[in-house]
């Protein structure tokens, strides 16, 4: 490490050259996981053409000519070839049409932003959760190594590691919802409540609309849902950053550090735990599409109102513009996730960058 | 390298506590599964609405006619939990083998032919492990129509990637060791290479990935059921009791606490299995600990 006056960046590195980095990192991957995107739809597209119900079925009357379902057949494309037929789905999603629902006869695009800050808020109160449980209970099995207390908490991290997230729904559901009566588990808010829909996320509606009451209902609402959301996310991280905690304290820059007088407290949060934080940060990349698909039956569980509960209706009903959609919107959300996570890796590791 | 008898693994295997007590726990459930119309007391569908939402025969209220309870249609809850775990067994016997093969073949394929196939499959691993494996089974089965059968395809079509991409990983390593080198000039034949030298090297891990494979599996087919998407209404099978299980909450914990306790207990049983086979197999582990 040099001096600090010999590495001073400048004010137009700053200004200018720095956002344009971030910039360019983001659109480089953004253009890199487009393709993604659209072979996942690709897949998606051509396994629901195998739904064993006829779309046509449920879109004419009972007493159509034969002469009439040809027509509309034709008007809706479904007689050109899978590929043709998704081109045009393909061209009509990216300008944000993804169609009507047969379900309800309304605009999926419509639905699904409705639904869509319901599932958000859930992912975010979920990953927060996790990432606060998993770090504290991954620092605390550390620093507690050599007691016995260390192979118990592993011991216990083992066993809840394996746990299905809906099973810790309904888990949670019967022994704080229904066994102590702590928390609600039904529905989004109180039933009695009401939040003035601003950005449809609920906390912070109910928060700008300075409904307190409404807060307070959201958040305990929000508690349990997020709780078993946070304990899959949480027990793979624990684990890990145990795991590397221990094999970063092997390394000479620990010794060095100790040996230079570093007290053991700021020596495991500010030296080690950043080198330690890099392979768990990756490890939430790789575990987002398990998280963010765990929302799908968490939703249904608890009555949120969210793409989850959405999709499964639309499952239920054949509904292929929704599921469709939704697929899109499921995969899109994955990209974003590890979007932020490779973004956090290049902030957090220098060794990555691959310009000076 | 000296040569491992598979004695050698046994022994390993039978020190450890947990991986004996879960594939004992796993064995068990095998047997019930195969003597379940011997060992149930009613027929699983048998619906007794008389008797709805009996407590187990232990609380208030129970009889040992429906030795623990019945759910909210009256059928027997033991009898629907021991032909439930018909599917479970056939799920975790079925749908790693089926995805260890289409893993290994495309890795093997991938491995050993380095061009666009190499590439096109390395993206679809991508893919499909960025692409929640939840809702890719779903939408399989609404596609497909239910049946075990599209239960099992469903889940090896989603769960292949995770094997492919370890295999290899695993055969791009083993490739370049000198003794494939040597069996080549040798004149060994490449399938003779592969038969001889790479596959053997693969089986600790595919072993491991197996093991671990049958709890996702199990879990997997549950979460079907439980969405009432797996093998059509006739058949029991724990996620549709613990689905069901949460209607009737309220009045009667016990159709929900179950099969939710049994489900736990068998995720744990398969996941130690996976544990110690994975710990018992893992070459490099041993050579450390002088072992092998």
């Amino acid at each position: 490490m040099n001096t600090t006056s010999a590495t001073e960046p400048n004010i137009a590195m700053v200004l200018i050259a720095r956002p344009a980095r971030l910039i360019w990192l983001l659109l480089r991957q953004a253009l890199w996981r487009m393709p993604m995107l659209i072979i996942i739809s690709l897949v998606v597209f051509v396994i629901l053409r195998g739904i064993p119900v006829d779309p046509l079925n449920m879109l004419v009357p009972p007493n159509a000519s034969s002469a009439d379902i040809a027509r509309l057949s034709h008007q809706l494309g479904l007689d050109r070839p899978v590929l043709v037929q998704y081109g045009y789905w393909l061209l009509a999603a990216l300008h944000g049409d993804f169609g009507i629902s047969i379900q309800t006869g309304t605009a999926v695009t419509a639905m699904i932003l409705e639904a869509l800050p319901t599932t958000l808020q859930l992912l975010g109160a979920g990953f927060a959760a996790g990432l606060v449980m998993g770090l504290g209970s991954g620092l605390l099995s550390f620093h507690l190594r050599g007691t016995r207390f260390e192979p118990a908490i592993m011991t216990l991290n083992g066993i809840m590691i394996a746990i299905p997230d809906y099973l810790w729904a309904i888990v949670l559901i019967i022994s704080l919802g229904v066994g102590l009566q702590w928390l609600p588990f039904v529905g989004p808010i109180d039933a009695a409540l009401q939040v003035r829909k601003l950005t449809g996320f609920t906390l912070l509606d109910s928060l700008l609309s300075g409904n307190a009451a409404a807060f307070a209902s959201v958040v305990s609402h929000l508690a349990l849902p997020a709780l078993a959301l946070g304990l899959c996310v949480a027990t793979p991280i624990a684990r890990m950053l145990h795991a590397s905690l221990a094999e970063v304290y092997h390394e000479d820059y620990i010794h060095a550090a100790r040996l230079r007088g570093v007290a053991e407290k700021p020596l495991l949060l500010r030296h080690a735990l950043r080198n330690a934080a890099l392979p768990t940060i990756a490890l939430i990349g790789v575990q987002a599409s398990v998280i963010i698909g765990g929302t799908l039956l968490i939703e249904t569980i608890f009555g949120l109102p969210g793409i989850g509960a959405l999709m499964l209706r639309a499952l239920g009903a054949f509904d292929m513009q929704t599921i469709q959609a939704l697929a899109v919107v499921y995969a899109i959300t994955v990209q974003i996730v590890n979007l932020v996570i490779s973004w956090a890796l290049q902030r957090i590791n220098p060794r990555l960058r691959s310009s000076p | 390298m000296s040569i491992r008898l598979p004695s050698s693994l046994w022994r390993r295997l039978m020190r450890k506590r947990s991986f004996c007590l879960s594939a004992g726990f796993l064995l068990l459930l095998a047997l019930v599964a195969v003597l379940a119309p011997m060992l149930a007391p009613h027929a699983p569908n048998d619906q007794n609405l008389l008797e709805v939402l009996l407590p187990p025969f232990w609380a208030d209220g129970g009889s040992l006619d429906y030795p623990l309870g019945t759910d909210g249609l009256g059928q027997c809850v033991l009898s629907r939990l021991l032909y439930g775990t018909r599917i479970v067994v056939v799920i975790a016997i079925t749908a790693p083998v089926g995805a260890a093969l289409l893993g290994c073949v495309l890795a093997l394929l991938g491995g050993y032919h380095s061009g666009w196939l190499n590439w096109a499959i390395d993206r679809f691993v991508d893919i499909w492990l960025s692409f929640p494996s939840v809702l890719l089974a779903l939408i399989l089965m609404v596609a497909l129509s239910p049946g075990l059968q599209n239960v099992i395809l469903a889940i090896i079509f989603v769960d292949w990637a995770r094997f492919c991409r370890v295999i290899k990983a695993e055969v791009l390593v083993i490739r370049r060791r000198e003794y494939v080198a040597a069996a080549r000039i040798s004149g060994a034949s490449i399938y003779g290479v592969i038969k001889r030298e790479v596959l053997p090297g693969i089986v600790p891990s595919l072993i491991a990935l197996m093991a671990l494979e049958i709890s996702i599996a199990v879990v997997a087919e549950s979460v079907l059921s439980f969405a009432g998407m797996s093998v059509g209404p006739g058949t029991p099978t724990w996620g549709a009791m613990i689905s069901d299980g949460l209607g009737s909450m309220y009045s009667s914990p016990y159709p929900l606490l179950l099969p939710v306790l049994m489900m736990i207990l068998t995720v744990l049983a398969a996941t130690f299995l996976g544990q110690g086979l994975s710990e018992a197999t893992d070459v490099r582990a041993l050579e450390r600990s002088g072992a092998a």
